[in-house]
């Protein structure tokens, strides 16, 4: 059936989320009855290369990994056919909860994400996008591990293309660095995530990406923003991911052997998140279904079945590091921003602790952690990932762009203490936007100067084609 | 004991990490996009034009780097400079407190 044309194959019944570079279906395989996921991504056709990976995938076969069944093409998209995980992702279940996980969350969760670590790196295989964003739990909380291989590949290549790196939260210090990489990379992802979960969001998640792209290999590893909230095993099983040198990191097989994941409770403690995230959920698409009239589209049917509202898992990675961001004003430089909150319910912070007290510009790019209340339900959702930036500071005053702090950022920075106190606020507001305009116009820039390169390699590979 | 990972990594390092930038590449980086068509890429074999890209992509992380170095630099002294306001207004308010 793999030769039919993929529509005449599934029925799509609701769109599930959106990623960077597609959107998620559920949908119906017709012939057998089964409920299964679709990603569909748009890719340009030499991408198809590709698509020969895909068989090295679907030979993984494992409870803790999602079960790959086969790939299409429909026109320009890819279709990307695999299991269905009813509960959705972990960072779904954390932003629609609005609650970061307890310890025996974690450790559960981590136990299961181990097992798929250890199958892959058995087999050599690195997954290379771990985070809380795809470990998927269906509806019995099996945890298993999403986004392997192909969807990695094509985020990969099309991260290329753009000499964009993708979002660098997760990324171990020696992928950041290019200096080679192999299993354990995925080990340092595995810390950060369990931070994530702990938290919120990623150590650095609340600056920059590209400020994050220098920190991470230049900083100390990363910890706990409040250590006494946490048990001794539970820290040091994450000082055991966070090791700066690859060659020093602790393994997945002996990461599973630790006390914290050993003593970890049976999967009957997520039942309890999964229920709430569940009751959130459909309560959400209620609202939606009697509050909205056109913009549901596709997305709520289903009775019983989780149904999840296109703007709920919406994601702005793509935006992140083009779009226009407002700011951030950090009262620390460099070192991570630490959190001096008391509050010790796991509440997570709409915004984070760079938030001075005063009004603040909102960077889009914290749309990855957390949910705006403008995006709940109620709200029209927003269709494209890039449209997610404008919106959500526009009620504020959008910086203009203009480039006056360029000509004076290199050197002497005497004249600051002539400047009103509020002027340099507003410098310092304007920083990400400023920075992140700068860096706009570098990469539009080199994007002309690698063109002609490009064309011609291309002009050259297609000539050896027919060699 | 450890056995060194690297020489068998699965995935290796950025071949053209460290490999010299002929100047003229670096001209035409920064070079003004008016006289970018008299370079006739396509004289190039492949594996040379990959090896332009490849460094060209190198030199634009680079050049980001620098802009966010800048940045940070900046940021600093603006952080600097306002934390010295408040020390000053914070002694300003102490002086007026000791004498009322
Ligand atoms: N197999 C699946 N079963 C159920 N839900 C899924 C499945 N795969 C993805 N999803 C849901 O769809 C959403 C979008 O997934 P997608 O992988 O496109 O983006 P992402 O993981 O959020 O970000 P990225 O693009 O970086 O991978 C996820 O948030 C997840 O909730
Ligand atoms: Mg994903």
């Amino acid at each position: 059936s793999l030769a039919k044309p993929p529509d005449e194959v599934f029925d799509i019944i609701c769109k599930i989320g959106r990623g960077s570079y597609g959107s998620v279906y559920k949908a119906l395989h017709k012939e057998s009855g089964q409920v299964l996921a679709i990603k569909q991504v748009p890719v340009d056709t030499d991408l198809q290369e590709i698509i020969k990976e895909i068989s090295i995938m679907q030979q993984c076969d494992s409870p803790y990994i999602v079960k790959y069944y086969g790939s299409y093409f429909k026109n320009t998209d890819l279709w990307i056919v695999m299991e269905y995980c009813g509960a959705g992702s972990v960072s779904d279940i954390m932003r629609l909860r609005n609650k970061t996980l307890t310890e025996d969350e974690i450790a559960t969760l981590m136990l299961d994400t181990l097992h798929g670590l250890n199958y892959l790196h058995s087999r050599r295989k690195i997954h290379r996008d771990i985070k809380a964003g795809n470990i998927l739990l269906n509806t019995v909380g099996h945890a298993k591990l999403a986004d392997f291989g192909v969807a990695g590949q094509l985020t990969d290549t099309m991260a290329k293309r753009n000499t964009v790196i993708g979002t660098p939260y997760w990324m171990a210090p020696e992928v950041i660095q290019e200096i080679g990489y192999d299993c354990v990379a995925d080990i340092w992802s595995l810390g950060i995530t369990a931070l994530e979960m702990a938290e919120g969001k990623p150590p650095y998640g609340d600056i920059h990406p590209m400020r994050a792209i220098f920190m991470i290999p230049t900083k100390p590893p990363p910890s706990f923003r409040n250590p006494d909230k946490w048990s001794t095993e539970f820290i040091d099983f994450v000082s055991k991911c966070l090791v700066k040198n690859p060659e020093l990191r602790t393994t997945a097989e002996e990461l599973m052997e630790h006390e914290f994941v050993k003593s970890a409770p049976s999967r009957t403690t997520l039942q309890k998140m999964i229920q709430e995230a569940r009751e959130i959920l459909e309560m959400q698409a209620g609202i939606t279904t009697n509050g909205d009239d056109s913009e549901g589209e596709d997305e709520l049917e289903g009775g019983g079945t989780m149904v999840r509202g296109d703007n709920n898992t919406m994601k702005s990675q793509g935006s992140s590091t083009n779009g226009t961001v407002g700011t951030l004003v950090e009262s620390e430089l460099g070192t991570m921003v630490i959190n001096e909150d008391s509050e010790d319910d796991g509440t997570m912070k709409r915004h984070g602790t760079a938030t001075a007290g005063k009004d603040e510009y909102r960077p889009s790019y914290l749309d990855h952690f957390e949910k705006n209340d403008k995006e709940k339900p109620a709200a029209k959702p927003t269709q494209q990932p890039q449209q997610v930036a404008p919106p959500s500071m526009s009620p504020k005053t959008a910086t203009p762009p203009h480039h006056f702090q360029r000509s004076f950022i290199d050197g002497d920075f005497e004249f600051l203490r002539n400047l009103q106190y509020e002027e340099l606020e507003a410098r310092l507001a304007d920083l990400d936007p400023e920075m992140e305009r700068e860096i706009d116009e570098l990469r539009a820039r080199y994007q002309a100067k690698r063109q002609p390169i490009l064309e011609a390699i291309d002009a050259k590979k297609n000539r050896q084609k027919f060699i | 004991y450890r056995p060194s990972r690297q020489p068998n990594v699965l995935v290796p390092a950025n071949p053209y990490l460290n490999s010299a930038i002929p100047q003229w590449l670096h001209v035409y980086s920064r070079g003004a996009p008016e006289h970018d068509h008299k370079l006739k890429w396509d004289l190039f074999r492949l594996n040379e034009l990959e090896h332009f890209d490849a460094l060209l992509v190198r030199l634009n992380r680079q050049d980001i780097e620098d802009i966010v170095l800048k940045y940070e630099h900046f940021r600093s002294a603006l952080v600097i400079e306002m934390e010295r306001r408040r020390q000053e207004k914070e002694i300003e308010m102490l002086k007026q407190s000791v004498e009322n």
